[in-house]
């Protein structure tokens, strides 16, 4: 009996692990697997790039003259965020100018906040690497509108301030640009409403939906789809606009979650999360506040990445010397594998040849 | 250093450039391999900062949908990292591809060999149009053969998301020969069908071992088509006449296409039907293909690994060169990329390759090496 | 069938003769046997057939029916067909006696049934017999070499079949025999069902050389006819050329002549190097259909990924009320239609965007993800970390 129970027990395993090898489509998507953060992990991130950077700039300050940093009020991982929010409310403004398509407004927005993943504000700042992420956005999502009629609707940009971005921008993003976007999750939602049999028409009016997509739009304010999954937030940004329907629909997905709970009861503390955090920082900063955290910015800039300035004429021409060094003992090389006979020499080990290799290629351009 | 420099030195260490085996206008391509297991690569090279307009957008095509799409018959792309301001993709290598085989006089193709193809050839873009992608350029040479024998689609340069309603897309994609009528008519409002007719003329070539639709311009295109498949009427294809560059071409007559392919099962020729239907929306799709009865007849689909491979040794893997900036002078947010300059250029002169197909997007890696 | 015909010939007022008013009627008229051998024909499809797949029937100009007697010269198109007891006799006596049902055999009393007569392939019918014996016993005992563990096992069970054929043709044991049959039917069935498909899949291979060569053949004659034609033509330009040389140029005549000669031997010695690649592809073939045994193919499997798209969380519906997408479904114009859009395309985008990781539960704490811990993701840790 025993062992008859055992056996039944692994074909069962056999079966449910044969159907779980079945991954699901989302998670070969870049975003589940390359920029979904827990909520303290975000926070570290961004902390100890902002102590990284610090140090950097501290240190540029004192070789250039010591003793000038220490005056310097720097600014920290909540104030850096804080002006990303502010250039993050300058998109949905330039897509209405543009009356460029809401994916295009969404994943510039998403762009921008992951390039602060990776980068600084006061390395980079944020109005050009906004300007850019927009744009690239554009080419991305199927928009592409010229460089030139881009930049000339916009006061005070030349195609300069964003082509010299691009490159940076599109490297900070691990060339990862497909985006899923909640407003999508949230249309979804909504036209699969229809299929519940006993929510008609008018149980569901479409002042509903739009209040929704309000609380979608002001999620881009926050790290919501940092941390969570697009479905997620857009039910969640539905159940702020009617809780009783956000619930309807859920119940009937809950056939297909693995445990035999309802989905709601699943989701409770996600929803309950990204709800909070959508009425708590679901909308632009206040200007006054952003104000000082610019001014402050001016000071602590990284010199060596403002164009034209001492630091960055200083480091181009250290670059440009290691190139020329590079460029001339490439040549040599080839040189001596010519009369050896040899393209690579015989006697190199392969890392060596990889190294080799690695410094033609960043030369033959 | 940056940390995003940083994690990029981490990768360009990933992999060796051994040999340069082609290069283009835009793009070279390099024979490499992974540094740690010696495993063979292509690494394509993509000059970049040479636009006015920054990023090209095949470019940017090719990376966002290889990133996301991992699929048997559709190539990995395996990292991606810059190397000053180039961009450096790293894809799986693979031998050869649909219109070197196709071309191979000294091949015989059995049709369980074309069963498999078809076969490999609607997995990959059934597994594309799951994920909502409409490649928008498929023909024999984006079909890339690995050494194993599998097939994989190639090419995503022209690549894009199904449209959400009311959004135009571009007619100007897609070769002339495999490009499908409602596009030739200028249609900006398509779907998942115009690659299936794609996939028909490529099942169909790989029949004839001839490009079967071999149309000389756009309008001669159309010609070529309403020859071989008859001129649609309006009870075929309702609302034709309506799309915006619809213009008579003539009457032709319907001939079964028994009379082309003599050799052909039926349930061969039924399938072959399906992908070339005049309306869209009646076109088989991709999942529905792979369930036609076609694929389960007997002969069984050939073993990927006893398909026709090359005779020669010559072809290292020719990659595409990515090229063709997409023309974005072009006002407003909708679509526009007018004509790209290599479907033109790609299609100017078929005649003048020896009896070949007009070869301008290739790189031409088949020279031997000394 | 031959009732109808005489059906008809009441209504048409035709005479009917006496000896076509029933078939049954031992010396059937000739006017009737034509009707009886296309039914026959219908009815038997056996017989021995060739390595074609064509049946070869004999025939001989003495034949005669056992039965009726009737025989070739009173009948040129008597057909006998033989009993599964191998017993002789005409069509129409076969439908005489089988019609109504299973009835013995006029000359051994085997009950028999219509369907159980066979064309005749050989003269002899011990021949005929043997040959349909080993026909049936290689449908069961189709196992092969590398079915057995040893050659010795392999030479035991031949002999095996070799026993069981010799009692069937000499009818010595036949219950006992037919007993051993049952048994290694019934022990082999799934084997035997294997390798059966293994011998069609190879007969099928067999087939599409054979269709390809004839293809190969066809080609190569066009491409000859092409050929000769393309010659004909140049033989011709070359013609005109060196008249149209010899009117314009000052060179001397003799020169001009050797000069195009020269060139057109060129283009055709490039076109029988052509030809050498075009003959080569037989042989080609072949190779390809001896290796097709040695990995098998595998029946279709539609799709073969393991990605899941949540298909069954939702249902995609045939319409949906969506203000979104209104003046699209509406379309005025019918481009929509023609160009091929599908809404339901965009629909079901968003459907899937809707269900899509909605049970995938925030990461907590500082554990990263867990795909980056898949090294090909290395430089996310090291850029995250940094």
């Amino acid at each position: 009996m025993a062992a008859e129970n055992s056996t039944k027990a692994t074909s069962a395993e056999a079966g449910s692990s044969s159907l779980g090898k079945k991954k699901p489509l989302y998670e070969a998507s870049t975003q589940y697997k390359n920029w979904r953060y827990s909520p303290e992990r975000l926070e570290d991130v961004r902390t100890q790039l902002n102590a990284a950077a610090v140090a950097v700039i501290r240190n540029t300050f004192e070789a250039d003259e010591p003793g000038s940093s220490s005056g310097v009020a720097f600014l920290d991982a909540g104030e850096e965020q804080l002006l990303v929010k502010l250039y993050i409310s300058k998109i949905p403004q330039l897509c209405g100018h543009f009356r460029f398509p809401e994916e295009v407004e969404a994943t510039a927005i998403s762009y921008l906040k992951r390039f602060y993943l990776k980068n600084t504000v006061m390395d980079w700042h944020p109005k050009n690497v906004m300007l850019t992420a927009l744009f690239l956005a554009t080419k991305t999502t199927n928009n592409p509108i010229s460089l030139e009629a881009y930049t000339s609707n916009i006061p005070k940009t030349s195609p300069s301030d964003v082509l010299d971005l691009e490159f940076l921008v599109a490297q900070s993003l691990g060339f990862e640009f497909a985006v899923w976007h909640a407003h999508r999750a949230l249309w979804g939602i909504w036209l699969d409403l229809q299929s519940l049999p006993d929510l008609s028409a008018d149980l569901r009016p479409q002042d509903v939906y739009e209040i929704a997509l309000k609380h979608v739009r002001a999620s881009r304010f926050t790290d919501a789809e940092l941390i969570y999954t697009p479905s997620q937030i857009a039910l969640a940004c539905l159940s702020i606009a009617s809780p009783l329907i956000c619930q309807r629909w859920a119940d009937s997905k809950s056939a297909v979650s693995p445990s035999s709970q309802p989905l709601s009861e699943v989701l409770e503390d996600t929803l309950g999360a990204i709800k909070f955090m959508v009425m708590q920082a679901g909308q632009p900063p206040d200007v006054e506040s952003v104000r000082e955290v610019d001014r402050r910015l001016k000071l602590c800039k990284n010199p060596e990445k403002v164009v034209g300035s001492k630091a960055y004429l200083a480091r181009i021409a250290e670059d440009e010397h290691r190139a020329e060094q590079k460029r001339n003992k490439k040549a040599n090389d080839v040189r001596r594998a010519l009369a050896e006979g040899d393209p690579f020499g015989s006697e190199l080990t392969d890392k060596e040849k990889a190294e080799r290799l690695a410094e033609l290629d960043e030369d033959d351009d | 250093m940056d940390a995003v420099e940083r994690a990029n030195t981490e990768r360009q260490k990933r992999w060796v450039k051994d040999q340069k085996v082609g290069e283009g206008t835009y793009a070279v391509v390099y024979r490499g391999r992974e540094f740690a297991t010696g495993r063979k690569v292509a690494i394509k090279k993509i000059k970049v900062g040479q636009f006015k307009d920054g990023l090209d957008m095949s470019a940017i095509r090719e990376v966002k949908y290889l990133r996301e799409l991992h699929h048997q018959n559709v190539i990995e792309l395996l990292d991606v990292f810059s190397s000053k301001t180039n961009l450096n993709l790293v894809l799986e290598f693979l031998d050869s591809d649909l219109e070197k085989i196709i071309k191979d006089r000294t091949l015989v193709f059995l049709p369980a060999d074309i069963k498999a193809w078809m076969a490999m050839t609607f997995r990959g873009l059934e597994f594309c149009h799951r994920n909502f992608v409409l490649h928008r350029d498929l023909k024999p040479n984006n079909l890339l053969i690995a050494s194993d024998g599998q097939l994989k689609i190639a090419d995503f340069g022209l690549a894009r998301d199904f449209t959400d309603p009311g959004h135009k897309m571009t007619c100007q994609v897609i070769t002339r020969w495999y490009r499908p009528p409602e596009l030739l008519f200028g249609s900006r409002y398509y779907s998942t069908a115009v690659d299936i007719w794609s996939v028909g003329c490529i099942f169909a070539e790989l029949m004839l071992r001839t490009p079967y639709l071999p149309g000389e311009t756009d309008m001669d295109q159309l010609k070529t088509i309403f020859r071989a498949l008859g001129t649609p009427t309006e009870e075929d294809w309702p609302g034709h006449t309506k799309l915006p560059d619809y213009v008579p071409v003539g009457q032709f007559p319907r001939t079964p296409l028994r009379d082309l392919f003599t050799a052909a099962t039926t349930d061969t020729l039924n399938l072959l039907s399906k992908c070339l239907i005049y309306e869209p929306r009646k076109r088989i799709g991709a999942k529905e293909a792979l369930h036609h009865a076609y694929f389960f007849a007997l002969p069984y689909p050939s073993h990927p690994s006893k398909l026709p491979k090359l005779s020669n040794n010559t072809s290292s893997r020719p990659l595409d060169e990515v090229d063709g900036n997409v023309d974005m002078n072009a006002s407003g947010p909708g679509v526009k990329a007018s004509a790209p300059n290599r479907l033109k250029r790609k299609l100017s002169s078929p005649g003048d390759e020896l009896g070949g197909r007009p070869l301008a997007r290739r790189l031409d890696f088949t020279q031997k090496r000394s | 069938m031959a009732n109808r015909t005489n059906v008809g010939g009441w209504l048409q007022g035709k005479t009917v003769r006496k000896g076509g008013i029933t078939s049954t009627n031992a010396h059937s008229t000739r006017s009737n046997t034509p009707q009886v051998q296309s039914t026959s024909t219908t009815v038997f499809g056996g017989g021995v057939k060739d390595s074609s797949g064509r049946t070869s029937e004999y025939f001989s100009m003495d034949d005669q029916c056992p039965v009726c007697k009737s025989d070739r010269y009173l009948n040129p198109k008597l057909r006998l067909l033989v009993s599964s007891c191998y017993h002789k006799m005409c069509e129409s006596c076969i439908d005489r006696l089988f019609t109504l049902g299973p009835a013995p055999c006029p000359i051994c009393q085997k009950v028999l049934r219509k369907l159980a007569f066979t064309p005749q392939t050989f003269e002899d019918l011990t021949v005929e017999k043997e040959v349909a014996v080993r026909r049936r016993i290689a449908k069961e005992f189709n196992k092969r070499r590398d079915d057995f563990q040893d050659l010795r096992a392999y030479n035991d069970y031949l002999e095996e079949v070799e026993d069981l054929t010799f009692n069937l043709i000499n009818d010595i044991d036949v219950p006992q025999t037919e007993a051993r049959i049952a048994a290694h039917r019934a022990e082999n069935a799934a084997l035997i069902e294997r390798n059966v498909q293994r011998d069609e899949q190879y007969a099928h291979a067999l087939k599409e050389q054979e269709e390809i060569e004839r293809q190969e053949r066809e080609q190569r004659a066009s491409e000859a006819r092409r050929e000769e034609e393309m010659e004909r033509e140049e033989r011709e330009k070359g013609r005109r050329e060196i008249i149209d040389r010899l009117e314009t140029s000052s060179k001397n005549a003799a020169k001009v002549i050797a000069k195009s000669r020269a060139e057109a031997n060129k283009r055709s010695s490039a076109r029988t190097a052509a030809d050498t690649v075009l003959k080569s592809n037989a042989q080609l073939l072949r190779s390809r259909a001896a290796q097709s045994t040695v990995v098998p193919d595998v029946p279709h499997v539609p799709l073969q990924d393991d990605w899941y798209a949540y298909e069954d969380i939702y249902t995609l519906m045939s319409s949906y009320e969506d203000p979104y997408s209104e003046a699209v479904r509406k379309d005025r114009e019918g481009i929509m239609r023609a160009g091929g859009y599908r809404v339901e395309e965009a629909w079901e985008r968003a459907l899937r965007s809707a269900v899509m990781g909605l049970d995938l539960l925030p990461l907590v704490g500082q554990g990263i993800s867990d795909v980056d811990k898949d090294p090909s993701s290395q430089p996310d840790v090291v850029m995250a970390a940094a």
